[in-house]
């Protein structure tokens, strides 16, 4: 029981990296590498203002808004300089690492001693039989808030030309829209909630390390690729989640190769062979993989 | 076979065939049409899930077999068993030599106490890999399983089992981590934050330095590469920073962030130094072959900091035994275990018998002499460089 909850605890965690990289990968079809740091950067901006005695709420804000800067820095290289989207995304990411280890001041910064949002004085008042709970009570209401803006968002007319763009550019073109502007916004959204996720993530295990966004990219993918194809019969379910349900499941899986045993040098060959037969299972008429 | 079987074999399948094709084109857009598409890729998707789910447990099978053969067959049983059952959670951070000596060490102090593996014990090891997503949830593992205990290998593994284990009364034992009070393990004054104690790897930085200056009275520079991702790094150079002018050392340091930043730092380094100094830097040690070759090339000796490097060709070192770092930890496990003492009541423990390591063939190659005093103080001298 406890396994589930963790698996459920880590999902939900993971959650809004599934649904950042839904936005970027899929919509706007960008493969962006910036949140192998946009990850821990917002952990680094989070756990370091705890340390200096911030409100671990009010923490939340900069996180999200440093992810922002960083998705519009990887943006703008690739619109206004012409960089294709790869390099740009490898060039945030490179340029980050340094960032993020200013930031937090050192590699591996612990916030053991403070509170954080899962152990302020006011979850002390939750009756004993919730306390399992509390971390999935905490994180689902900023989850769930996130995902349904970006659902409400991407009805609007701006999410729309997101869309638009993401598909199809001589659409966006013809509609005498500035794609341009609309892939760094689009960057810029999925980068913020990326960084929130490594936030709350930062939050959750109380440190700072700077190593802890290394595979987060493959790691998202994975669970959006995950939650899309095996949710794709369910028309009405909303991308996003079932990018966050892709999240739960990923990490389901790699909760169960644990405890089947499964030595640790096995779980990447793992997570490659599901994504792989993932990807394979659900491959639509026209032979086209990861497009939803 | 027949040709006219296969004649047969042939029409069928062709008939089949028509059959389908008249079927998508007169209901093209029909129930029937989708259905048939349904229930083509529903079989596919059957079948993958189970070769998923076969290739699962094929890797369960395979790999817990290599994981139990990792635990050592050299553990004696000293004192008489304790009674009861036992089972203690070991997450490890990396695969690296001195973290898997800690773990066999850690086992024979258990052992040495009255803990024997597949008598009263039973041990659930998991190597991280340096991942920190896996290592956080082998910790929530361990905890779900209420274990009698977790043992951590190294800083990143030990917060995160100190992270999963508050607020369940799971003890957590932590080894090779260099600075608990900087990870927030231990207070100021080394008494445990939480339930969790352990022993720390700390370098014996200042045994180091004499012997370094012993053996060559003349430098004046000592060079230190590091990972820039490692706090233990950070910590430990504080330390020589500030030891360093004791014996008219001066310090020249440099950071890379992955082992391909290696060489070009290498060679940086080599031109302001007249020799250089190991820390346990995982990265810097998995490279050291690379560096020992281009400091051989300019004369400049590679002082280590544990025997391992020693062996394959640093000069010399002032280096912890793990073995025994490991032992010291299951002591102190042992006594969580029996009762006699709680986690949160251990401060935690350094050791500080550091041990000196010679290579006569490297000091030949740099024609450094050893002197007999060094000789003789030695715990062991290597004769040749191993390959």
């Amino acid at each position: 029981m406890d396994i589930l909850i963790g698996i459920l605890e880590q999902g939900l965690l993971y959650g809004l990296l599934a649904i950042g990289i839904y936005i970027t990968y899929i919509i706007l079809n960008f493969p962006d590498l910036t949140v192998d740091s946009s990850f821990p950067l917002g952990a680094a901006v989070t756990v370091k203002l705890i340390s200096m005695g911030i409100n671990p709420w009010l923490s939340l804000i900069p996180a999200f808004l440093a992810g922002v800067v960083a998705g519009l820095v990887t943006g703008i290289i690739h619109v206004k300089f012409k960089i294709k989207d790869l390099l740009s995304g490898i060039i945030t990411m490179t340029g980050l690492y340094t960032i993020n280890l200013t930031i937090a001041g050192q590699a591996n910064l612990p916030i053991f001693q403070q509170s954080t949002i899962f152990n302020t004085e006011s979850n002390s008042l939750l009756p004993e039989a919730i306390t399992p709970f509390s971390v999935i009570l905490i994180a689902l209401p900023i989850v769930l808030l996130c995902k349904y803006a970006l659902d409400i968002y991407l009805k609007t007319k701006s999410g729309l030309l997101l869309r638009a763009v993401g598909d199809n550019q001589n659409i966006a073109t013809i509609l005498a829209v500035d794609s341009d502007k609309v892939k760094v916004l689009g960057l810029a959204i999925a980068n913020g909630l990326v960084a929130l996720s490594g936030a709350i993530v930062g939050q959750q295990q109380r440190f700072f390390e700077i190593s802890m966004g290394t595979g987060t990219m493959v790691m998202g993918l994975a669970s959006v690729i995950i939650g899309l194809k095996v949710f794709d019969r369910i028309k009405r379910l909303a991308p996003t989640t079932k990018a966050l349900f892709g999240s739960v499941l990923y990490k389901g899986v790699v909760a169960l190769a644990i405890a089947l045993g499964l030595s640790a040098q096995s779980m990447k060959l793992l997570t490659a062979v599901i994504l792989f037969i993932v990807l394979i299972a659900s491959r639509d008429e026209e032979n086209k993989v990861a497009y939803a | 076979m027949p040709l006219t079987t296969v004649q047969n074999i042939v029409k069928e399948r062709n008939r089949k065939m028509y059959k389908t094709n008249q079927k998508n084109e007169t209901v093209a857009n029909g129930k029937n049409a989708k259905t048939y598409q349904f229930k083509n890729k529903g079989l596919k998707k059957i079948l993958l899930s189970l070769f998923l789910c076969l290739t699962l447990v094929i890797g369960a099978a395979c790999s817990t077999d290599t994981s139990s053969s990792n635990q050592s067959e050299e553990q004696t049983a000293n004192s008489q068993l304790i009674d009861g059952d036992f089972t203690i959670g070991i997450s490890q951070f990396a695969e690296h030599g001195s973290l898997d000596n800690c773990r066999q060490g850690f086992l024979e102090g258990l052992a040495a106490e009255g803990f024997v593996e597949g008598e009263n014990l039973t041990i659930d090891y998991q190597n991280a890999n340096a991942d920190m997503a896996t290592a956080a949830q082998i910790a929530d593992n361990f905890v779900g399983k209420k274990y009698d205990m977790i043992m951590a290998v190294a800083t990143p593994s030990a917060m995160h089992a100190y992270n999963a284990a508050a607020g369940t009364d799971i003890p957590v034992i932590y080894t090779a981590v260099s600075d608990p009070i900087m990870a927030e393990l231990a207070d100021s004054e080394g008494n445990p934050l939480g339930n969790s104690t352990g022993t720390s790897d700390a370098l014996p930085v200042e045994a180091q330095l004499k012997m370094i200056r012993e053996i060559m009275p003349d430098a004046s520079t000592i060079g230190i590469l590091y990972t820039t991702s490692e706090t233990n790094s950070e910590s430990t150079i504080a330390i020589y920073e500030e030891l360093a002018p004791k014996y008219d050392f001066e310090l020249e340091t440099v950071g890379v962030s992955t082992s391909a930043d290696i060489p070009l730092a290498t060679d940086n380094i080599l031109k302001k130094v007249d020799c250089l100094s190991n820390l346990t830097d995982n990265t810097v040690v998995n490279s050291l072959p690379l560096i020992l070759d281009k400091a051989y090339a300019q004369n400049i000796p590679v002082f280590g900091s544990e025997v391992e490097q020693v062996a394959i060709g640093c000069l010399a070192a002032e280096g912890l035994d793990y073995i025994v770092l490991g032992q010291d930890t299951g002591k102190m496990a042992a006594q969580v275990l029996l009762g006699e003492q709680e986690a949160s009541e251990m401060p935690f423990q350094t050791i500080s018998e550091s041990y000196l390591y010679l290579n006569k063939e490297a000091a030949d190659k740099l024609n450094i002499e050893l002197t007999e005093d060094l000789l003789d103080r030695a715990k062991e001298v290597f004769e040749n460089i191993e390959q």
